[in-house]
Formats: structure tokens, C-alpha cells, sequence
């Protein structure tokens, strides 16, 4: 660790262990490393987290490049311990008593059976920051459940229902998007926690569910049905309720997000600029409550407009002419979004394989995430990390005869 | 004012900030024990209004999202055009831990309320920022909200679409919520170097780079060419049982059938169709994969017929695993919610619950939510705080500078 450059981070000196698996609980970890932490991740001998194979999943964007182990497992150092196996217990209490910071996301019901619970834990390192994330939380009917990210974060908490056009299917949520936004939380757990045992000495519990965190995103909705109050369903870009509030598909299948809030200002302008003079004549839409009230007639028309021009022609046409407009994205072009560099959304690693990666969304005056290498192998660091913890050669050799140490 | 085992009681937020990203993020420092003065114009924060406002908001008889994103925090009104505002805005940033701020960068600069100006004031402040899209470029000041921001201009919307359907829709305020924790992460870092070392500092976060943060994973593999086909639609389905189906009551049902050739003829009696087990078109996995459309519009059929409690316990009695969709009504009442934490009481007569703050402490509960409050409810009492004397609190009033 020494040859890295860490001093000026707020996070160097930290000693986190990464007993975790997948992604919301390892990236945290991840932005805890960006910021200085020397992070060790504790991975069964061999086949390592399963999440270093999440690249050949289904609903992964196909590539043979390790592009998400490259991402969680960035700056961390792997350990391949077998923590099923006795002799290596004591291994991992010699880290523990090193360590500030723990992070664990096996079920319930694994941990018990690992003994790898807070009240297990808390004697031997009483200063340690003990961070748990579960799928449902740590009680009630669905405490011992697996949560993944679609079924915890997005289907329970009822963002997918509410994500949805009137008469649709439910919406759909992207690879991790619920895992990555619960990763800030518990970064916020864990710093909450380290204040604590800063000003009293001692360590201390923390945590965080998917569950609660869907609900949380999902909060403007879910406060309004607490007081029975719910959402109406959005209305599809073919039946709007107000047409020049509207998408409208392009030419080269891009959608533009019309926005003519003040269309009794607006409505000669985009007459104009669309080319159709004809539709400020029509009676039909004279008045702004016209326009509203035939919004069906009125979308009617304006749909093979729209569909008759590129996004990019639609940007020429509109410019300069105070029409508000604006694309939904496509990431093809967000990774050469100008704006998403200088917002520092992207950073360069040192791993040629995978060059570019997407920054934690921290923001320090005083410090900068640290450069990413290459993610480790499995039990890359294995013997480097028992030896800092004082492990002699012949105990080391010891626990890889035994299968302990991978 | 708050109860002394809370982590962050004695320290004070300034949150001169409006709509949601921002504010919800001293929302969940005030639920830890901050005391967090809201700083609002004469017109108070828009989104006192946004329920009436936005069309796309559940409208309820009480003003619930202003509660959510309030709760526990006290509200000073001050005319930060008027000079004398802004000094005594300066006696508060003299007396604060932290400041929260979301103005964009132009309007920053005109009310002198970028870091270099306040530090000036207090060399010991955490200064937050929230943008739409950074400090910087050329969109550093274009105004940022969550659905374009977070959702559209990240590429989630266009991803998160079925193939040849419309952009996904984004529920009101989901990425500014998840944005909040960041920017907590942020403040708590720079609260941490101020420990250390005695100074403040600058901390903040954007929209876009949360937004494209929570969508790593597909961000990641565009850095590297890689691209997710947009998702094939339910009566399309690449797998018939890995699928969902509408109910007769509108609700849906998520299909995963892991070992379909061992659950097969389970789910053919599950709908009332035993012989389907022994139809050839579908004896295989394979035959199933490959007449999957017609195979998800027998099941869309038969599920249509009847409502979800049917389902789920006809399914239950034949072992068939599958997952509910929850609508945001069905939150409330779910006994994992409470249990976890999730769904707690309030101080609020007209809102009895509401929604805790996922973060989860061993040592601490959160605060529990007193009303938000009315606009300038707090001022003269602040102001004194801050040392302000009557004279100079009236002849404030006075100028029109706290109204």
C-alpha cells in the first residue's frame, strides 16, 4: 500500500474489510477506497466473488471485457478466504482486530451460521464500524430473504408499478441502478458511524436495506400514500394531456421532450418553426384552451412532424428560437458528453483493458478519488495482507495446505 | 432543541436551498440531530407548492411532500437581493457547521454565495454544493432537475425502455432523493476533515453524476463499446416464464421459473390448463424458448381472468415461485416496512406517518418528524441565535429584508 500516494486523503489510514458479495454493499466499499481507504476484500478461495462473473449475465450489456468487476472491485485488495473452514477464523479475528471498518451483506440467517453478527464481532474489535446491508432489513417476515436490487429496491418498494404509462406494462430498472444508489447510503452510514467512535471511543452498528432504500427514492409517492393520496398514471406520448408538453419521436428514432409551457406565448413560434402555418390558422387550436382540450387532435398532427426530422435537424430548427426542447439521452453519447467530463462523472484508470470508468459522485474541495488499476484477482493480496497483519511464513504456508487461504 | 445521543446534535445546517435534492439531504442530517435552519425568500421554497403545481404529483388533502422534505428543520425568510439580508446572513454562516446550497452557479455568483465568498465569513464551514450538471462546461448553469438531469440527459430514460415503446418514466423525485445521500456522504466526509484539521471546506455532487453512478453498470460497458438491447416487450418475452402477466385486478405478476422442466406441469394446472403439460408445441425448453410469444399470450389469457389474491395463493398451493410488483399504496401497509424501519410514526397530527431515512444506527433512532414549518415561522428567533439584538431584528423587518 505505501507506494500509493495517499496521504492527502480523508479516507487514508482507513482499514476497511469488504466481506461482502455483489454490488451495493462492495460498492460502497469501492467509494470508500476512491477516498483513501485501504480496502480488503474477503472472497472464498478460487471462485471469488460471484460478481466477478456478472459480465457474462444475460441482462448485462454483452462483452469480453470485465467491465463491472472493474468498477466494484477497483483499488481493493483481495483476500481468498475460506470462511467455512475452521483454521480460518482466526485469521480473519487478527484482521478484524485491525481493521476500522467492517462491511457484511450475507442474509441473516448466513451470518449467524458464519458468526459474523455485530454482538460476534463487537469483543473483538470494540472500535470497529460494523456495516450491514440485508434486502428487507435486520427483522420482521422478510428479514432472512435474499434482495437483489430489482425485487427489493425497485418491484417492493412500488417504484416499477409507478413507473409506468397509463395501461402499460410496469417500468423497468437498468443492472444495479438500485444497488449503485443504496452504495451512498451506506458510504453515509459508515462515516456517521466513524464520527461516533471518533467522539466516543467506541465502535458501533450500521446499516442499511435495498427495501428501505427503494422506499426512500420512491418517497414523494409513498409519503403521498401514507395519506392516502395516489399517483395518476402517466399518460402515453400518443394521448397527452397537453400536446406541446409532449415526446415526440424523431426521424432517427430519438425522442424529443417538447416543452411549450408557455404556448400562449409560444404557439406562432413553433408554428413557424415546424413549417405549418396552417395549424396557427386552424380554428381548432386558436386559444390555449383549445390547444388543451384537443390535445389529441393536436398531437395527431404534430407526431409525423416530429417523425419526419432528425433529432439533430429538430436541434437546428428550434435554436435561437426560445422553443423549449431537450433529448433523452442515449449513454452512446453520454460517455462523449463534454458536459460529463467536466462534471468529472468519468475518471481514466491505469488498466488498459477498461480505460475509463464512472467516478463515485463525491465532490471534495480538498481531495480527489483516487486512480483506478487494474481490479485484483482472486487472493491477489492474500499473503501480502497476513503478512501486515504479523502472520510468519509457516503459518501462512499452514493455512494454504489446510484450503483456509486461497 | 435535540436530544444529545443523536450523532449530529449541536450541529448547525444552513439550508439555503429549494426543491427536493438539496434539502432532502439536510432532511436526513436533521433526523440525526442537526438543527437545521431553512433560509427561504420571501416566496418560501416552490416546493411548499408542488403538489398543487405539478401534475405529475399525487394530490393529497395534506401538503405531504413539503412535510417529507421539512420535517424537523426551522424556516427564516430573508430578501437575499436586500444588502442588509445579506448581512445578517453572514451573522448566521458565522455561527454554522455547514451550509447547503443549490442556486445555480450564475445566481451563486450575483447573491455572493459561492465558497470563496462565505469562507471568507467562516473559514470552518462545509460548504455544499448541489448542481444539475457540475461546476463546470458548458451546462454548469443551466438549471437542473431530476428528470432531466438524473434521468434523461444520464441515458437511464432511453435505457430503461421496452423495445419500440416509449422512454421510461421516472417516479416524482427518485433521483433527487438517492442524489441526498450522496451529498450526506459529502458533508459527512468534509465534517470529518474538519476534525482532522481544523478547516472547512468545499464538498457537493451533481445530478448527472448520480444519475450515471446508479447506472454504472450500463455506463461502464458503453465506456468499454458494450450496449443493452432495449428490453423485448411482455407479449414478446424471450422467456414466457420469466415473464410478467396483468390480473384481472391490474396488478402485475413476475414469472421466475427457475427449473421450468420440473415446474412445467405446475404451472399449466396453476392456470387451468393440465393439458398444455402434454401439447407438443411446448414439451421442451427449447420448444418453449422458441414459441415464447405464443406461449405468453395463453398465459397473459389466463391470468387476465382472474385477480392477484387468486393467483397468489393458487400459485402458493402448486409451489410456483414468482414476485409481486407492489404499487406505492401497498407500501404503507406492508408489515416489512414498519418492521424494517422503513414506515414510521410522526409528531404530525395530519400525517401521522411517514418515510424514515434508509441510514440505520446501533446507537441512535432518528428523530422523529415534527411538522414542517411555516414560512419565516422561526426568523426573529434565529436571528437572535445569531446574535442579532430586537433593534436589529425590527429594523430588518422594517427594510423588507426578513419580511
Amino acid at each position: 500500500m505505501s507506494e500509493l500516494p495517499l496521504s492527502g486523503l480523508p479516507l487514508s489510514g482507513l482499514v476497511v474489510l469488504d466481506v461482502s458479495s455483489f454490488i451495493a454493499a462492495p460498492a460502497a466499499a469501492v467509494a470508500l477506497a476512491d477516498f483513501g481507504a485501504d480496502v480488503i476484500k474477503i472472497e472464498p478461495p478460487h471462485e471469488g466473488d460471484p460478481h466477478r462473473n456478472s459480465y457474462r449475465n444475460a441482462s448485462y450489456p454483452p462483452s469480453d471485457k470485465n467491465f463491472p468487476w472493474q468498477l466494484d472491485g477497483r483499488l481493493k485488495r483481495s483476500l481468498a478466504l475460506d470462511l467455512k473452514n475452521d483454521s480460518a477464523r482466526p485469521v480473519l479475528e487478527r484482521l478484524i482486530e485491525r481493521a476500522d471498518v467492517m462491511i457484511v451483506n450475507f442474509p441473516p440467517p448466513a451470518r449467524e451460521r458464519l458468526k459474523l453478527c455485530w454482538e460476534d464481532i463487537e469483543p473483538i474489535n470494540p472500535r470497529l464500524v460494523y456495516c450491514s446491508l440485508t434486502g428487507y432489513g435486520e427483522t420482521g417476515p422478510d428479514r432472512d430473504r435474499p434482495g437483489f436490487d430489482v425485487t427489493a429496491y425497485f418491484g417492493r418498494s412500488g417504484i416499477l408499478d409507478a413507473a409506468r404509462y397509463e395501461d402499460g406494462p410496469p417500468g423497468l430498472s437498468l443492472p444495479a441502478q438500485g444497488d449503485r444508489a443504496t452504495a451512498m447510503t451506506l458510504v453515509a452510514a459508515i462515516l456517521l458511524g466513524l464520527r461516533q467512535r471518533d467522539r466516543t471511543g467506541k465502535g458501533c452498528w450500521v446499516g442499511t436495506s435495498l427495501y428501505a432504500n427503494g422506499v426512500w427514492a420512491n418517497g414523494t409517492s409513498a409519503a403521498g400514500a401514507l395519506v392516502g393520496a395516489h399517483l395518476p398514471p402517466r399518460q402515453s406520448p400518443d394521448k397527452p394531456r397537453n400536446a406541446l408538453t409532449n415526446l415526440y419521436r424523431t426521424k432517427d428514432d430519438r425522442w424529443l421532450q417538447l416543452l411549450l409551457v408557455r404556448d400562449d406565448r409560444l404557439w406562432p413560434v413553433l408554428c413557424k418553426a415546424i413549417e405549418r402555418p396552417d395549424l396557427l390558422a386552424d380554428p381548432r387550436f386558436t386559444e390555449r384552451a383549445d390547444r388543451r382540450t384537443r390535445a389529441l387532435e393536436l398531437v395527431a398532427e404534430l407526431m409525423p412532424v416530429f417523425a419526419a426530422r432528425t433529432y439533430a435537424e429538430w436541434e437546428a430548427t428550434f435554436a435561437g428560437t426560445g422553443i423549449p426542447f431537450g433529448v433523452i439521452g442515449r449513454l452512446a453519447d453520454v460517455v462523449e458528453d463534454e458536459q460529463a467530463d467536466h462534471a468529472g462523472i468519468f475518471a481514466d484508470t491505469t488498466n488498459p483493458e477498461v480505460p475509463r470508468t464512472v467516478n463515485n459522485p463525491i465532490r471534495l474541495g480538498f481531495a480527489q478519488p483516487r486512480k483506478a488499476g487494474p481490479p485484483p484477482a482472486v487472493g491477489q493480496h492474500s499473503e501480502e495482507i497476513l503478512r501486515e497483519a504479523g502472520f510468519a511464513a509457516s503459518e501462512i504456508d499452514a493455512l494454504k495446505k489446510s484450503g483456509a487461504l486461497g | 432543541m435535540t436530544e444529545a445521543p443523536l450523532p449530529l446534535a449541536g450541529l448547525r445546517v444552513l439550508d439555503i436551498s429549494s426543491f427536493i435534492a438539496a434539502p432532502a439531504a439536510a432532511v436526513v442530517l436533521g433526523d440525526w440531530g442537526a438543527d437545521v435552519i431553512k433560509v427561504e425568500g420571501p416566496d418560501g421554497d416552490p416546493n411548499r407548492r408542488i403538489m398543487h403545481d405539478s401534475s405529475n404529483y399525487p394530490k393529497g388533502a395534506v401538503n405531504y411532500p413539503w412535510h417529507m422534505d421539512s420535517r424537523n428543520k426551522r424556516s427564516i425568510v430573508l430578501d437575499l437581493k436586500k444588502p442588509d439580508a445579506r448581512a445578517a446572513l453572514d451573522r448566521l454562516i458565522a455561527i454554522s457547521d455547514v451550509l447547503i446550497c443549490n442556486f445555480p452557479p450564475l445566481v451563486r455568483d450575483r447573491l455572493k454565495l459561492g465558497y470563496d465568498d462565505v469562507k471568507r465569513v467562516n473559514p470552518k464551514l462545509v460548504y455544499a454544493s448541489l448542481t444539475g450538471y457540475g461546476e463546470a462546461g458548458p451546462d454548469r448553469d443551466r438549471p437542473g432537475f431530476d428528470a432531466t438531469a438524473y434521468f434523461a440527459r444520464s441515458g437511464l430514460l432511453d435505457a430503461q425502455r421496452y423495445e419500440g415503446g416509449p422512454p421510461g418514466v421516472p417516479v416524482p423525485a427518485q433521483g433527487d432523493r438517492a442524489t441526498a445521500m450522496a451529498l450526506v456522504s459529502a458533508i459527512l466526509m468534509g465534517l470529518m476533515q474538519c476534525m482532522k484539521t481544523g478547516e472547512g471546506s468545499w464538498v457537493g455532487t451533481s445530478l448527472l453524476g448520480n444519475g450515471l453512478w446508479s447506472c454504472g453498470v450500463v455506463a461502464q460497458a458503453a465506456l468499454v463499446g458494450a450496449y443493452l438491447p432495449h428490453r423485448s416487450p411482455p407479449d414478446r418475452p424471450r422467456s414466457a416464464l420469466g415473464n410478467i402477466y396483468r390480473t384481472s385486478d391490474d396488478r402485475w405478476l413476475q414469472l421466475t421459473i427457475v427449473r421450468e422442466d420440473k415446474m412445467w406441469p405446475g404451472v399449466c394446472a396453476t392456470i387451468g390448463r393440465p393439458e398444455l403439460a402434454n401439447d407438443p408445441r411446448f414439451s421442451t425448453v427449447a420448444d418453449r424458448r422458441k414459441r415464447s410469444a405464443e406461449l405468453a399470450a395463453i398465459l397473459s389469457e389466463a391470468f387476465a381472468q382472474k385477480d392477484y389474491e387468486h393467483w397468489r395463493q393458487t400459485m402458493a398451493g402448486h409451489g410456483i415461485t414468482f414476485g409481486v410488483i407492489s404499487r406505492p399504496q401497498d407500501v404503507p401497509d406492508d408489515q416489512q416496512a414498519v418492521a424494517s424501519g422503513a414506515v414510521v410514526e410522526t409528531a404530525i397530527p395530519e400525517m401521522p406517518r411517514t418515510l424514515a431515512n434508509p441510514i440505520r444506527l446501533g446507537f441512535a433512532e432518528q428523530q422523529v418528524a415534527r411538522p414542517a414549518p411555516a414560512l419565516g415561522q422561526h426568523s426573529d428567533e434565529v436571528l437572535a441565535e445569531a446574535g442579532l439584538s430586537p433593534d436589529e431584528i425590527a429594523a430588518l423587518h422594517k427594510s423588507g429584508a426578513v419580511p
